[in-house]
């Protein structure tokens, strides 16, 4: 009985559930009475057309916006109101990444994981594609370029819940088949993926689609 | 994303941009050059007036730069990254005015002297001068915070934020030109550095919770 209980992966009872969610922007309704549960292991991916509140979705779940009315439940605790135990948890990567232009790539990454070693921050910038910038600064970039610096935070992360909003806006095909292949290794070792994206995904990994309506 | 490498991240991005601690510096400079080519280079009106002219100059510099503190974290997200990164915001936001204070006050303390000489300050009375600044500095820096959360979504916030908090740095400028006004007539001061001080302690109380409220108001 106890090998069983070792067999299984550290956080398999992660689940974010949401019921009843209702969000207002601007005098607008974007969810009415929305709700959904994605587990430990998931891929969830939010559809719905531009404007229809896909970013503002992923904003509620991270705690940055308030929702009128609902609930969201984190591992069956209720985190509504206070995301606390969500956010020792939790990477979430919007339109703006929170790069500082003033800093240079290894700086950036220096200060979002303060705990990795130099010579970690060198690997995950060689498999983004950003060998060999580690001291550029991040202001000299392209748009693309400074989205990898962002997304290098996946490889050096040990936090379970990725939100990810439009990770794969200005990367190229060889970028998003690693970062692909990084979400799915992600949610293999029992991590949960909610992104949103206009892209088609790889069909190796298991999407969950959730529309908004 | 930790404390820590909040605090050392900070003090890196004010090092980067000293543009903005120097352009605070030259501005607190000529408004205090402006008195006594405008008005009168007379020590009658400078000594009475010259704490009163170097505190004021001292507000408007304090405001211009921690107007301007949380505008380029707002606009490359890494304030919305402070709101979800789990840490308690408003520890957050008092590491990164500890950061602001060092940078703006400490070369501000050092210009005061030779700046004092300007203005016919003589050297009991710059002690004093040097008391009220260190002593009130910190509530003007903590009081425009606020302020500066408030107003960091706006396009023009800069003008309103400067309409909000004038008014509440008046108790401080008064506290303070105050004790240096008594300090020049020989009577004592300990009141009003006292009271400084007590402002100060109260804002350091309230003004972070009140900043983290506003930033999560603002990232909306």
């Amino acid at each position: 009985m106890i090998s069983a209980d070792l067999g299984k992966p550290l956080h398999s009872n992660l689940d974010l559930s949401i019921s009843g969610l209702v969000i207002e922007r601007s005098e607008r309704i974007l969810c009415d009475n929305f709700s959904c549960v994605v587990k430990a292991g998931e891929v969830a991916r939010i559809m719905g057309e531009n404007g229809a509140g896909k970013s503002t979705l992923l904003k509620v779940i991270a705690g940055i916006l308030q929702p009128l009315e609902g609930q969201i439940f984190f591992s069956g605790e209720d985190i509504s109101y206070h995301r606390d135990m969500l956010h020792r948890e939790l990477l979430y990567l919007g339109h703006h990444a929170g790069i500082k232009a003033v800093f240079s790539v290894a700086e950036n990454l220096n200060w979002y994981c303060p705990n990795q070693t130099s010579d970690a921050i060198e690997l995950a910038l060689d498999v983004v594609g950003l060998a060999g910038y580690s001291d550029t600064p991040a202001h000299q970039l392209s748009a693309g370029q400074q989205r990898r610096i962002a997304l290098a935070r996946l490889w050096l992360t040990d936090k379970k819940v990725w939100l990810l909003d439009e990770p794969f806006t200005a990367l190229d095909v060889k970028g998003v088949a690693v970062l692909e292949a990084k979400i799915k290794q992600h949610t293999d070792a029992g991590g949960l993926v909610i992104l949103t994206t206009h892209q088609a995904l790889d069909d190796s990994l298991s999407v969950k689609e959730i529309k908004l309506v | 994303m930790t404390y820590s490498s909040f605090f050392y991240s900070e003090i890196l991005a004010i090092f980067r941009r000293k543009q903005d601690a120097v352009n605070a510096l030259v501005f607190f400079l000529l408004v205090i050059t402006l008195f006594p080519l405008g008005v009168s280079p007379s020590k009658e009106f400078l000594q009475p007036a010259a704490g009163g002219i170097i505190w004021c100059a001292v507000a408007l510099a304090v405001l211009m730069s921690v107007e301007g503190m949380f505008k380029e974290d707002y606009n490359d997200g890494s304030l919305e990254q402070l709101v979800v990164s789990g840490l308690y915001l408003p520890v957050l936001v008092l590491l990164k005015l500890a950061v602001h204070w060092f940078a703006i006050m400490l070369p501000l303390l050092v210009l005061t002297p030779i700046l004092s000489q300007m203005l016919f300050i003589n050297w009991e009375i710059l002690w004093v001068l040097i008391l009220t600044l260190i002593l009130g500095s910190p509530a003007l820096f903590l009081i425009g915070t606020i302020g500066a959360a408030l107003t960091v979504s706006l396009r023009r916030g800069a003008v309103l934020m400067l309409l909000i908090i004038l008014p509440f740095y008046l108790p401080v400028i008064i506290f303070s030109t105050g004790a240096i006004a008594a300090a020049q007539v020989g009577q004592p001061y300990n009141g009003q550095l006292a009271i400084l001080g007590a402002i100060s302690l109260m804002t350091l109380t309230l003004s972070p919770i009140m900043a983290a409220v506003s930033i999560k108001a603002s990232v909306n």
